[in-house]
């Protein structure tokens, strides 16, 4: 799907990462495997370092920091915000939502919306196509966007395809209405008969945690997790991106009319993958920023906008650029976006003080 | 393209394989693993356009085996 969205603007980003440390060949030798071994993964994949979050931290507090800095930074009334949009895939319940917990946080106006938005890695351009919607159709003058997950508690230590991957950190984007035409171009795509190669299978309606869905049990590879672990096919995820993810990028930058992007924000699923997504795509891979899955991990759908504060916040803070957004994951699903950012307050990404 | 291509291909898309010839055993290749997998089934699909599982690639006994998982039609 194409979507054509005006008279919005990203006002600000601010992101707040886990703040206990790991890192891959340490882990890795600590669970017996061989250095030799973990150190050709860790230079052929991108996998370093990684910051968690710790023990009772909640994407949902990662988020709040987020937002508190940034409505600190822009010097924002919270009453002046319409809508809370809240992207994750690790509420802190089932029920509420936690849109609707970070309002009351907050301590936003009771005229104001609030609903999550269930994605992953593809999430914050979906939650920054709400929030323009909101602000462009919507009546809405300003929307928080706030996107986090702590995918770090969902893997098993056992299962090494997916343990050494994640981070933690939530991120805030205020959007905001404006009275200029500078459109942004929004391409989407869903393949939910693919749907089972990023799960977490038990723990929802359909399969409720139970004792039996705690039973660890070895796969193939002898990777070993539980039904209600997070579970994924690193082979048909890079397939799927392979196939799916450059033409929804070659579409938004044609519906832009660009030849190139000045600022590219892809979801940072790691540096192999970056470096060969970047290529499939027309780009030259040296103005795609991916190192940050070896600073701090995948972050999900806070990776986008982690990309924002980490290497263009200061580029933005005086200049407009012309941006690229891109995220692909669980759905499978994938969105690209193009379209102007800037000049506007990207905040330095920063890990939970608490 | 012919085998002795594809083979050329191959060997620069996986970095356990840049010495291999059709008939070697993959299991008896050092580091013959799941990252290896994962290079395999990126090679094919950015360079080819062909789709190939884990499953297929892990089933595969010697190099030509995993040749063949590419249609004897494409380029």
């Amino acid at each position: 799907m194409h979507s054509a969205l005006s008279h919005f603007r990203i006002a600000g980003v601010a992101v707040t990462t886990g703040s206990v440390e790991r890192d891959f060949i340490a882990d890795g030798l600590a669970a017996g495997i061989d250095r030799a071994q973990l150190e050709r993964v860790s230079a052929a994949v991108g996998l370093r370092k990684r910051l968690v979050a710790p023990a009772g931290v909640t994407a949902l507090d990662l988020c709040e920091d987020a937002a508190r800095r940034l409505l600190s930074a822009l010097d924002v009334d919270p009453s002046s915000i319409d809508a809370v949009v809240f992207v994750t895939q690790t509420p802190d319940h089932p029920q509420p939502n936690d849109a609707s917990l970070l309002h009351g946080r907050l301590g936003l106006s009771k005229a104001a919306m609030a609903f999550d938005l269930s994605h992953g890695c593809s999430g914050w351009v979906y939650g920054l196509h709400q929030a323009a919607l909101l602000c462009a159709h919507g009546g809405a003058a300003r929307v928080l966007l706030c996107a986090g997950d702590t995918l770090s508690r969902l893997t098993h230590p056992a299962d090494r395809s997916v343990d050494p991957i994640f981070g933690d950190a939530g991120s805030a984007a205020l959007v905001e209405r404006t009275g200029v035409d500078a459109p942004w171009h929004f391409i989407f795509g869903t393949d939910g008969s693919a749907a089972d190669v990023i799960a977490v299978p038990a723990g929802g309606a359909r399969s409720p945690a139970s004792e039996s869905t705690k039973v660890v049990k070895r796969d193939a590879e002898g990777h070993g997790r539980c039904e209600e672990n997070l579970r994924m096919d690193g082979a048909a995820v890079m397939s799927f991106t392979l196939r799916e993810v450059p033409g929804a990028v070659k579409a938004a930058l044609t519906a832009a009319g660009w030849k190139a992007p000045e600022a590219c924000a892809f979801h940072q699923a790691n540096r192999f993958v970056l470096s060969v997504l970047a290529k499939a795509c027309g780009l030259d891979p040296a103005s795609v920023p991916m190192d940050l899955t070896e600073r701090f991990g995948n972050l999900s759908s806070a990776s986008v906008p982690a990309v924002l504060a980490h290497a263009y916040g200061a580029a933005l803070s005086t200049a407009s650029l012309r941006l690229l957004a891109c995220g692909y994951g669980v759905g499978l699903s994938w969105a690209a976006a193009a379209g102007p950012i800037g000049p506007c307050v990207c905040l330095p990404m920063l890990p939970l003080r608490r | 393209m012919n085998e002795a291509a594809r083979l050329s291909a191959l060997r620069k898309a996986v970095d356990v394989l840049t010495d291999a010839s059709p008939d070697d055993r993959l299991a008896a290749r050092p580091n013959w693993d799941s990252l290896a997998v994962l290079l395999v089934v990126t090679h094919f699909e950015h360079d080819y356009g062909v789709t190939v599982t884990g499953a297929q690639v892990r089933a595969c006994a010697t190099v030509r085996d995993l040749l063949a998982l590419l249609p004897s039609s494409q380029p």
